[in-house]
């Protein structure tokens, strides 16, 4: 979906929550943010970087340690277990010392609560725990963004709930938190709301 | 054009990277099979035409001397069309300043009229005058002369003479001269006689009448002739029966082409484990479809319907590429075979009956190959098949050896997803490792036949602790001989041995065995020749022989009081699996009838057929006589021995002795060592186009894993994976993939070389072979395994780093 007129400000810190119906353009104006898309026309600065202009291996780089992304069916490598799942940015960002990263991300998989599932991998997990794994990954890198498109699609009502309260954690720890969502009771954790419809702002 | 059709259409253009892929490794196996099933017609329809187009003779008698008269009564008998006298005479050739070759002599009393194994005028003179000599077509190299050239020839009883070769002729029959490292010529009965040899003709062709290709009819005929030979008072020494109508060499190259053939087919069943691949993973990826296919009301049949038809299309573009490909490489084998057999292809014609079995093959080894996938993708559920929807369509870590990859721990995380995924679909990669092991143990099974074959041959070589043999037409004074060794200098040790050749009694068969030279241990090599089948060589010597150490292989060697003990070596021992230890046997010797205790048999794999007997039996009947000398000389380089050789020759010479032929042990050792190259050629080239099918597997694999990981690449570039580091990951899986192969090549490389090479050894030479393993060829293998590997996952590697975020999460 095309995107048109959109002017928009999110500052550091806040929860925002995007919502419209499907096809209305919310995933693209995720991708432009997280740079996954280049917009044909206009800019899109995340801090003081215009992320349209970075080139390819760059802008590999600058997600890896400024975005992290949630997805809605978690995307977890199903070869590497949850651990090794959330170290993987910090490999190939080189965020943190090699003999750190593990220490990192168990301590992230605690703090979402699955630590003690760090060793399995996620063909194991239920949806739930794959989806926390998929939070503490995105918070790998300690990224200025977080971007999670439908991160509550794929789970039952409470898990859901649990999911949203960790966003809001983070979004309260100093994270910005853009969320694209369906779900009505977003609205009890987020910051602002944006409704998107027709690739526009409304 | 219906929808269906349109669907398999359109699929293929969807993947048409993919699927070009499949067509070329399935076309790969097409066109091997497709060049050796040509070839096959053509070799064996042109071999054996081209053979009887030369009239071979049907029976070959061996006389005193024939005249006309004798002729005359042969075709008195109307079972005989034709009757030519012939001459086989062995002496040396020289050209310029090089050593002296080993000459076979075929005199021929009218050129203008051969019509028994005729003889193929090449280029310049026809007939040759007197004083002139034709050299066979392959024979100039051997001679290192041209027409034009002025010759010096010997034969054993005459003189040296100058002759002029003036032409070049093509005789069928021959084994390739350059192999056999003998010379042969043609000259009229006139030149015979210049050259200090009695003008007689000594050797009868015959050609019956009728039923030419039965055997039983020509030995009839031929039984009859030798009575009417006998009435006429001439005495016969020995009769040949050729196997009718087939080439002395047509068994050997039946070997080859039947090898070629399983290679074929292994090959071509390698291209269908390629299809089983390309179309499991296709199935996979249209699970979806066929789910939707079938909430529209599709049934079984026609989903199975647009499968298969997709596979016998796969085939059918397969097969138009091979087609060409495979004639053309057919073409290349059959000109190779023809070279090495020395007879010409008058036509590269294939038959019809190979294109429809070309056709047939490579349409139905595709829809064979698709049955099990395509039966398999169409019965999944149309629930699971719309639900289908995940990063990736198969769980990792629900097996034992997932959880066991998983404890494999490690800093390097992109390594670790290139190991784990290389396990990922475990079907797939089994057929893909079979494909690439499968190149490595043929490359490992070429380089270790080979050197076993060398092994043999040195284990062979090294019982003969001589530098040079010298053979004479007939037995010559020792004293003379013993007197012109002593005046050559470099001689550290000499024997005088007794060479003749015998054959079993209670053989009825006979064969042709026209070439002389089989009488003698430097003979052909082709055990399994049709040529010498019943008779073989019979060695007589010293029993504390000092330049012949036995490999005795059971039983014993020859004792210094035996005097009725036979050796027999290894080629004998199978050919007549009569002669065992223990066994008192009859062998025919000359006129003798002489009974033989099988005391030992001597390990002799590549040898001809050869028994051995003590001296002391043969010095009874010819006291004071040789004609067969053996040396060990100070010096074992080619130059040394050629000086040797030639004082030798010169102080036998001033003895009033010429010697038939002279050959060092490097001369015999080079017609062995050429059949042997033959072989590791064709091993190599076999393991070549192997791995290039397992090449291409692995492209495949990749390419399919690449497509089923599209998200999964989309979710490691959103977190920060760079396209060096995915590509790195898609060749780190290639890598593991070449591993893993090099792994089982390996294993399975020491058993399968030494089953390969027994076999085509077995085959070829009736012997068994000293296996060594070559292990050279684990690292070249290794090397070769992580190029192809590389080189295989390089296209899939770029393709998938130059996916985007965005279509690598839109992916299905």
């Amino acid at each position: 979906m095309a995107l048109k007129d959109i002017n928009l400000q999110i500052r550091d810190g806040e929860f925002v929550g995007l919502i419209g119906k499907s096809g209305s353009g919310k995933s693209t104006l995720l991708n432009m943010i997280g740079g996954i898309d280049r917009p044909s026309s206009g800019a899109v600065e995340v801090g003081n970087t215009s992320v349209q202009d970075l080139k390819e291996n760059k802008l590999a780089h600058w997600r890896g340690r400024t975005v992290g992304f949630v997805f809605q069916f978690f995307q977890l490598l199903p070869t590497l277990t949850a651990a090794e799942n959330v170290m993987l940015p910090m490999d190939f960002c080189k965020t943190f010392p090699v003999r750190d990263r593990r220490q990192r991300a168990v301590s992230l998989l605690e703090r979402v609560g699955v630590g003690q599932q760090a060793d399995k991998l996620p063909a194991t997990l239920s949806g739930g725990e794959q989806q926390r794994v998929a939070i503490a990954r995105a918070l790998a890198n300690e990224p200025a963004v977080v971007l999670a498109d439908e991160p509550t699609g794929n789970l039952d009502s409470v898990t859901a709930q649990a999911v949203f309260d960790l966003f809001r954690e983070m979004a309260t720890a100093g994270t910005t938190v853009v969320i694209a969502t369906h779900e009505a009771d977003i609205t009890r954790v987020i910051d602002r709301t944006l409704e998107i419809s027709d690739g526009a702002l409304v | 054009m219906t929808s269906p059709v349109t669907k398999i259409f359109r699929d293929f253009w969807q993947e048409r990277g993919r699927t070009g892929l499949v067509i070329l490794a399935i076309a790969l196996g097409i066109a091997a099979f497709a060049s050796v099933m040509s070839s096959y017609a053509i070799l064996t329809r042109e071999l054996d035409r081209g053979y009887l187009a030369t009239n071979p003779a049907s029976a070959v008698f061996f006389l005193d001397s024939i005249d006309d008269e004798l002729i005359q009564t042969v075709l008195s008998d109307r079972s005989v069309s034709n009757a030519e006298p012939r001459r086989v005479v062995s002496g040396q050739i020289k050209s310029g300043p090089i050593q002296w070759r080993n000459l076979v002599l075929f005199v021929v009393k009218d050129y203008g009229n051969v019509q028994v194994a005729r003889l193929e005028h090449e280029r310049g003179a026809w007939p040759p005058a007197t004083g002139e000599i034709l050299i066979e077509r392959d024979a100039f190299q051997v001679a290192q002369a041209s027409i034009g050239d002025l010759v010096t020839v010997k034969t054993s009883n005459g003189n040296e003479q100058r002759l002029v070769i003036s032409g070049s002729v093509h005789d069928v029959g021959q084994a390739q001269a350059r192999m056999e490292n003998v010379v042969y010529g043609y000259i009229t009965l006139e030149t015979l006689a210049q050259l200090g040899e009695q003008p007689y003709l000594d050797q009868l062709n015959i050609l019956v009448a009728e039923n030419r290709f039965d055997e039983n009819h020509i030995r009839e005929v031929a039984a009859r002739i030798q009575t009417l030979i006998q009435a006429r008072g001439h005495e016969i020494r020995r009769v040949d029966i050729p196997k009718p109508g087939k080439h002395p060499h047509s068994e050997i190259m039946g070997v080859l082409l039947l090898s070629m053939s399983t290679f074929g087919l292994f090959v071509l069943a390698l291209s269908g484990i390629l299809v089983v691949n390309l179309l499991t993973a296709t199935m996979s990826s249209q699970v979806r479809q066929i789910g939707i296919m079938k909430a529209v009301g599709a049934s079984h049949r026609q989903l199975l319907g647009i499968y298969l038809s997709q596979a016998m299309l796969l085939g059918a573009a397969a097969t138009i590429i091979a087609l060409p490909a495979g004639l053309l490489g057919s073409r290349l084998l059959c000109r190779y075979m023809a070279v090495f057999l020395n007879f010409d292809i008058k036509s590269f014609a294939v038959p019809l009956w190979v294109y429809a079995l070309v056709a047939l093959v490579g349409i139905i080894t595709p829809l064979v190959a698709a049955m099990y996938p395509v039966w398999r993708g169409i019965r999944v559920p149309v629930r699971v098949a719309i639900s289908d929807y995940n990063l990736s369509p198969n769980s990792f870590g629900s097996a034992v050896i997932d959880r066991l990859l998983a404890r494999l721990g490690g800093n390097y995380r992109p390594f670790l997803i290139s190991l784990r995924n290389s396990f990922r679909r475990r079907a797939r990669l089994a057929l893909t490792l079979l494909t690439l092991s499968a190149g490595g143990v043929f490359f490992m099974s070429a380089l270790n036949v080979r050197a076993s074959m060398v092994n043999t041959l040195d284990q062979m070589f090294a019982t003969r602790k001589f530098d040079l043999s010298v053979i004479f037409a007939s037995p010559q004074p020792i004293d003379k001989v013993e007197r012109a060794i002593r005046d050559t200098s470099g001689v550290n040790a000499f024997e005088g041995w007794f060479v003749t050749e015998g054959s079993l009694t209670n053989d009825s068969h006979s064969s042709n065995a026209s070439d002389p030279r089989t009488t003698t241990p430097a003979g052909g090599l082709h055990g399994g020749d049709s040529r010498g089948e019943n008779r073989f060589t019979i060695i007589a010597l010293p029993s504390d022989s000092q330049l012949q150490k036995l490999q005795i292989s059971e039983g014993r060697s020859l004792a210094t009081n035996d005097t009725d003990a036979i050796v027999i070596n290894t080629t004998l021992a199978q050919r007549n699996p009569q002669l065992k230890v223990g066994n008192t046997v009859t062998i025919r010797m000359g006129p003798a009838e002489v009974n033989w205790k099988v005391v030992g048999i001597a390990r002799e794999s590549f040898s001809p057929a050869i028994a051995y007997i003590p001296l002391s039996f043969i010095q009874q009947r010819h006291p004071g006589e040789t004609n067969s000398l053996r040396l060990a000389l100070a010096k074992s380089d080619s130059d040394s021995i050629d000086a040797v050789k030639a004082e030798l020759e010169t102080n036998l010479e001033k003895e009033g002795l010429r010697a038939r032929a002279s050959t060092s042990k490097a001369e015999s050792r080079f017609g062995f060592d050429q059949h042997m190259v033959m072989i590791y050629i064709f091993l190599i080239v076999m393991s070549a186009i192997i791995a290039g099918v397992g090449g291409l597997g692995l492209m495949t694999t990749m390419s399919v894993n690449v497509l089923e990981r599209r998200r999964e690449i989309g979710v490691l570039r959103a977190i920060g994976a760079t396209s060096r580091t995915i590509a790195m990951i898609i060749v780190g899986e290639g890598l593991v993939i070449g591993l893993l192969s090099w792994t089982i090549a390996a294993l399975a490389a020491w058993p399968i070389s030494k089953a390969v090479g027994d076999s085509l050894v077995g085959l070829l030479f009736r012997g068994g072979m000293d296996f060594v393993f070559e292990f050279r060829g684990l690292l070249i293998w290794l090397a070769v395994s992580f190029l192809l590997s590389s080189a295989a996952t390089l296209l899939p590697a770029w393709r998938a780093s130059r996916l985007t975020i965005r279509e690598s999460l839109a992916y299905e």
